[in-house]
């Protein structure tokens, strides 16, 4: 719309002294500018099991040692008993209660409380004994629920 | 001779009704470059017609003297280091100019980026499970025989009830204009991968106070990720902000390729995302529908980075950025790129939207 008024009142009014658009083609020269690359080493990252693997980082360190990661956080490791019982309790403030007022008041009581880790041995074969039971249990709990599966309908139906 | 001929002067010799100049001759303020080579007698075009170059031989004597490999011969010291390389041109001057500079993947080219140097973790571990993971997962059974129903067609063509819809350009699809990506069954040669990944930083307090929150932004981003960052100028205007659009640089983009977007991905994945207190995901939803799936980091979760925490001092804490991650893959739908990301280890939750 512009461009048409302006034609007009080109025309119309200075026809001695006309503006015109130009439009030239113009390629002008780009420069070819060099990639910037920062710097970069290698490093080895360990991962809190002792594995490890190498990587190119802007990091100057060597080693990077990480005490969190995929191998030991509960969202990487959902089935891990181990890692679910983690309780957050950086300030000590649980362990203060704990010492002050016992275990009485914890939701899920621990397996074993305050062994203190003496015996390995034999906490070791309390944790397979308690594993082996709950397994044992768990596998009974399936039969039970194949066996129980059909009969538990009809008498769903029966009561119908 | 017509062409040495002026136009002006046939256009005078000629009757009028034939060539209606309704402009007078002094008023005629267009110059035409026809008129000015054909104003005197030009010796140089008729010489150019009656002899090609093809015909044309070089100087005997200047052939006869050419002869580089016995100059070189007689040379006592080499020349200059210099003188034997080749040396792109610094400007590109357009696809007709003579001196071209050479190809980006030509060592010798301004352009060239060596590498890759190493074979990242993430890479080895597609090549020799996930893709393979996935190939059996996506693998649809079809029995011999089997010919899959006929689809419509995309884009629908007009009924004939109007003469007006001959020659119409195809219709859209219904309910949206939109074309989504094709799904094409996936075979070993289409098995989704990583494209590139983006990292994005949109750094507001760049234009409410000073730029040197974009420039710490800018190297916080390229301490965690290897790349140079571009910086952008804000297309739309927050009035909120005071940010007008062309005017204020707020946003800051690192595009990862290949060896960097493989280290940054498994740095990612193995040291950052389980260090983020509280953390759920990714949330299910995200994506684009085309296979790119994006979350976000908050400036807290940036200063996991271990190269951000070996030397955390230098960035001022407030000015460290957030930023938004884009995980570009080859996948055509968000399906086939979750499935390949949390085989990669990134988790997700919340309604899967695919």
């Amino acid at each position: 719309m512009s461009l048409h008024t302006t034609l007009r009142r080109t025309a119309a009014s200075t026809p001695k002294t006309p503006t015109t658009f130009i439009c030239t083609q113009c390629r002008h020269a780009t420069l070819l500018r060099r990639p910037k690359r920062p710097y970069t080493f290698t490093q080895l990252i360990t991962l809190s099991d002792g594995s490890t693997f190498t990587h190119r980082t802007t990091s100057p360190l060597p080693i990077y040692r990480s005490t969190r990661d995929t191998r030991n956080s509960i969202l990487w490791n959902p089935s891990s008993s181990k890692l679910r019982n983690v309780e957050e309790d950086e300030a000590g403030r649980l362990a203060a209660f704990r010492a002050r007022f016992g275990r009485g008041w914890d939701a899920n009581t621990p397996v074993e409380a305050g062994a203190g880790g003496d015996d390995k041995a034999k906490k070791d074969a309390e944790a397979a004994a308690v594993a082996a039971a709950a397994a044992e249990e768990e596998d009974d709990n399936l039969l039970d629920l194949i066996s129980s599966f059909g009969q538990e309908e009809v008498t769903e139906k029966k009561k119908k | 001779m017509a062409a040495t001929e002026s136009s002006r002067y046939l256009a005078r010799s000629l009757p009028r009704a034939i060539a209606p100049s309704a402009r007078a001759q002094g008023l005629c303020w267009r110059r035409h470059a026809s008129d000015q080579a054909s104003t005197k007698p030009s010796s140089a075009l008729s010489g150019l017609e009656t002899e090609g170059s093809l015909n044309r031989t070089a100087a005997p004597e200047a052939a006869k003297s050419f002869d580089p490999a016995a100059r070189s011969r007689l040379r006592k010291i080499q020349l200059p280091r210099s003188r034997y390389q080749f040396r792109s041109p610094k400007y590109d001057r357009g696809p007709l100019h003579p001196h071209q500079p050479p190809h980006p993947s030509d060592p010798s080219s301004r352009l060239f980026v060596p590498g890759p140097f190493s074979l990242p973790r993430v890479e080895q571990t597609y090549e020799s499970t996930i893709a393979s993971d996935i190939l059996t997962l996506c693998y649809v059974h079809n029995p011999p025989g089997f010919k899959p129903p006929v689809k419509a067609p995309r884009l629908r063509s007009w009924d004939d009830s109007s003469p007006y819809h001959k020659n119409r350009s195809l219709r859209g699809p219904r309910g949206g204009d939109v074309l989504r990506l094709l799904r094409k069954p996936i075979t070993f040669n289409n098995i989704p991968r990583l494209e590139r990944i983006t990292i994005h930083s949109y750094v507001k307090n760049a234009a409410l106070e000073n730029s040197s929150w974009i420039h710490v932004a800018g190297m916080a981003v390229q301490a965690i990720s290897n790349v140079r960052v571009q910086t952008y100028k804000s297309k739309t205007s927050v009035a909120t902000w005071g940010i007008s659009p062309g005017r204020d640089t707020v946003a800051l983009k690192a595009e990862l390729r290949g060896e960097n977007m493989e280290h940054f991905f498994g740095k990612l994945i193995d040291v950052v995302m389980p260090r983020i207190k509280d953390w759920p995901g990714v949330k299910g939803t995200s994506g684009d529908s085309s296979g790119n799936i994006t979350f976000g980091l908050g400036p807290e979760h940036v200063a996991l980075f271990p190269e951000i925490e070996v030397n955390y001092d230098m960035y001022p804490p407030k000015m460290i950025p957030g930023c938004h991650i884009t995980i570009h893959t080859t996948a055509t739908t968000d399906k086939d790129a979750r499935l390949l990301l949390s085989a990669m280890g990134i988790p997700f939750y919340g309604k899967l939207v695919d």
